[in-house]
């Protein structure tokens, strides 16, 4: 907000992505230089730990970096990092048992569930991918998820500018806390007039799913961008204007990219969101061959019985894209999440 | 720094992240607008949506509509197994042709409504069991004598049990109440657990001990018929009351409970399936659903079924009933003579008896033949004979947690107190729904 930090955001703005880059894919000494930076050495260290015994196995990361930083003098939180481990096994037991139920036949599935199938049972992705016609109900949500994400960025971000920078006029100021109130609004309660409303514009399909999807995450997303485009100088506008820039010209080559950090967190939201949303699709689309995967998987519950092995396994298919954007993408959301802490 | 030159390599692989993302949309839309599959005529093929209630069985009628489609080069059918998609499709006015359901209270409020077409005559509704038919009626008939739902699946309950324990500790199958407690306490002696309990989920206890000892001691569905005339008025000092009708059964309840292997409370109905299969008890009371998961676990496992005798007259033992699918036509269907011709088809002897003979479950047709899977054919008498009962369970509102009632009496044992719970909470919603 102040003129102090004019330079700062340009000059500074991929540089904790691009360090952090180099401390993932380098051989830690990366790590090191960032610590020298001073930027919050101790919740980095942590953030790290926490990933790695996420996503790797929890003995060789976290022990090779801490007894590292400890010759150098650096004082580790050991309870707090045993609390971590703990912690991740919230995250690892139940992806454990995912890959144990999905491996297993029907016979093997009893007691507590924790054994390791023998024989390991593999059919069950086929006859998944078979039941559910993954193919097809997988492009369905891939669309979905996608034109959802993009849809999100593009609106979002627009309406999040277009309200910061025109904060002193009333109509403006009153948009926002419209799109705001859009918040207290328990979607289960408007769903059937939307279903009304929606098959009445032909919408009952996939893309009315998008559709919803963009205009409901809109008031959380504009709340996110407008408190980021406020941190980004007027200055900077001024002087693209100086140069002859359009209003479009300025949110697109100016705004547009400075926004990275909050696009990436926005993103994700939606990306999250779209990809394992079930009351949605489940209600709004009419046919049966558009369906989306959350809710084709309902095939393997019955009222009385359910396909353990063949619906976590399907589940497994269908959680792999998540698994991979994340990893794709969680530098871009920790580099968000630094950013808005240094500020 | 080098901090520069790393970012000058992040920034173009987001762009083109986002790039490809973007074109891999494009790619998606392209496909998926080719396909969008309508209910309705086009070029001489009517197109049928057909609502199906049963995830489990997809598979099967992915074949029957197979061969049906054969047979009927002008009629193309869509399964959907999404039931959730129902009252949106009412909603949209576009709702499925054919539709199959379970039949009981939720159904019912369709029928009352006039959702579904009457059925009445289509010739096929005259080969239908007329007992298995009052089933459906009883729930309510819309205009007061419509034929909303033909009935395709008729799933009979009653006590499973493990052959291979039976036989060998000699135990002939009980026909009686005195019979079936010498039993239980023959195989409490012999160190095996008489009945496997799955006292977690509650819903068990509700279908089985709850269900099974009232259906067989007390006529149900008149004690519905007259609770329910009586309206809001109902005290529990009235006849008509749970708190005078149902106490005789409860004593019986608990005894049934106590024969349950120890730490049934704490096993829910995955446990059991698994552990009966395993002959870790003698017999289970739950219904033909259960089959196939307890095969599934155990493939050896030899099973029969009979009906639970809660009196000491074996002409008094019955099943329980409900109807598993029954056959709808959506009253505004465009296709009605379309819809018409496949539920002909579905209700033909062919068809109809072997999804019923497959699934372990009851043909409604007059004269389907006799079941011969040995895992339910025990209660083949008491279904040819209409000795059975829609479970009581089954006639409660979904605003009255039952079956949590039911497993507090089981684990409390204070009936009294169960009774006055039921009574109190009927005659809130009859408060509630009056006119």
């Amino acid at each position: 907000m102040t003129t102090s930090t004019l330079p700062e955001p340009i000059a500074g703005a991929p540089a904790p992505a691009g360090s952090r880059t180099g401390s993932r894919t380098g051989i830690n000494t990366r790590s090191e230089t960032q610590s020298e930076t001073g930027i919050n050495t101790r919740s980095e260290t942590q953030s790290e730990t926490g990933i790695r015994t996420g996503f790797r196995s929890p003995g060789s990361g976290p022990a090779g970096q801490t007894r590292r930083s400890n010759r150098e003098g650096f004082k580790i939180n050991w309870w707090l990092t045993a609390l971590m481990l703990a912690a991740s096994l919230t995250v690892l037991l139940p992806l454990y048992f995912t890959v144990a139920m999905a491996l297993k036949s029907p016979d093997q599935i009893s007691g507590t569930g924790l054994a390791w199938p023998n024989p390991m049972n593999w059919e069950n992705f086929a006859a998944a991918y078979v039941a559910t016609d993954f193919p097809r109900a997988f492009m369905s949500t891939a669309f979905v998820t996608v034109f959802s994400v993009l849809g999100a960025l593009a609106c979002s971000s627009l309406v999040a500018y277009a309200i910061a920078r025109n904060w002193n006029r009333k109509f403006f100021r009153g948009s926002f806390v419209y799109l705001l109130s859009a918040m207290f609004i328990p979607f289960p309660v408007i769903i059937l007039p939307l279903i009304k409303q929606t098959a009445l514009l032909g919408l009952d399909n996939p893309a009315g799913v998008v559709f919803l999807h963009v205009l409901g995450g809109i008031s959380f997303n504009t709340l996110l961008y407008i408190a980021f485009v406020r941190s980004i100088p007027v200055e900077l506008e001024e002087s693209a204007r100086m140069d002859g820039a359009t209003t479009w010209q300025v949110f697109r080559k100016i705004i547009f990219p400075l926004l990275a950090p909050m696009n990436a967190t926005v993103g994700i939201f939606a990306f999250l969101g779209s990809w394992n949303d079930f009351l949605l699709p489940q209600m709004m689309i009419a046919d049966p061959a558009l369906q989306t995967l959350p809710v084709v998987q309902m095939l393997f519950q019955g009222e009385f019985n359910t396909n353990y092995s063949l619906a976590f396994a399907s589940y497994l298919m269908a959680m792999a894209p998540t698994l991979v954007v994340y990893i794709l993408a969680q530098r871009w959301v920790l580099s968000g999440v630094m950013r808005g802490a240094v500020k | 720094m080098s901090a520069a030159s790393l970012s000058a390599k992040a920034e173009p692989s987001r762009r083109s992240l986002l790039k490809a993302a973007g074109l891999a949309g494009a790619a998606f839309m392209v496909p998926l607008s080719g396909c969008g599959a309508t209910s309705g005529a086009h070029n001489g093929i009517t197109t049928l949506r057909f609502m199906q209630n049963k995830p489990e069985v997809v598979a099967y009628f992915n074949q029957v509509i197979k061969d049906f489609e054969a047979l009927n080069p002008d009629i193309r059918v869509i399964q959907d197994f999404n039931e959730g998609n129902f009252v949106p499709g009412l909603v949209r006015n576009d709702p499925p042709d054919v539709v199959t359901r379970g039949f009981a209270q939720a159904t019912a409020d369709f029928v009352k409504k006039g959702i579904f077409a009457d059925l009445s005559d289509m010739p096929v509704a005259a080969s239908i069991d007329p007992k298995m038919q009052d089933l459906v009626a009883s729930w309510g008939q819309y205009n007061g004598s419509e034929i909303s739902a033909l009935p395709f699946s008729l799933a009979a309950a009653g006590v499973i049990y493990n052959r291979d324990i039976f036989e060998a500790k000699g135990v002939a199958v009980p026909t009686t109440w005195d019979e079936f407690i010498a039993a239980c306490e023959t195989f409490k002696a012999a160190g095996i657990a008489p009945i496997y309990g799955t006292f977690k989920d509650n819903w068990t206890l509700g279908q089985g001990l709850f269900d099974y000892v009232a259906g067989g001691s007390l006529d149900v569905a008149g004690f519905f018929a007259k609770l329910t005339a009586k309206g809001a008025a109902i005290s529990p000092d009235a006849a008509e009351s749970f708190t005078n009708n149902f106490a005789p059964a409860l004593p019986k309840m608990l005894q049934l409970a106590s024969f349950s292997q120890k730490g049934a409370a704490s096993k829910n109905y995955a446990d059991g399936n698994a552990a009966f299969a395993k002959g870790q008890a003698a017999m289970y009371l739950q219904g033909p659903w259960a089959l196939s998961q307890l095969v599934a676990a155990n493939k050896n496992v030899r099973l029969g079924s009979f009906p639970l005798p809660v009196t000491n007259n074996p002409a008094d033992t019955k099943a329980r009933v409900n109807v598993d699918m029954a056959l709808s036509i959506t009253r505004n269907t465009p296709n009605m003579a379309a819809a018409q011709r496949f539920v002909n088809y579905l209700l033909e002897p062919s068809v109809v008896n072997a999804y019923n003979e497959k699934n372990a479950a009851y043909s409604p047709l007059k004269d389907a033949p006799a079941v011969e899977n040995p895992q339910i054919s025990g209660l083949n008498t008491s279904v040819r004979d209409g000795r059975y009962y829609q479970g009581a369970t089954t006639y409660f509102p979904p605003s009255v947690p039952l079956y949590n009632y039911v497993q507090s009496f089981v684990y409390t044992q204070n009936g009294e107190q169960f009774l006055a719970a039921l009574d109190d909470e009927w005659r809130r919603v009859a408060e509630r729904t009056a006119v």
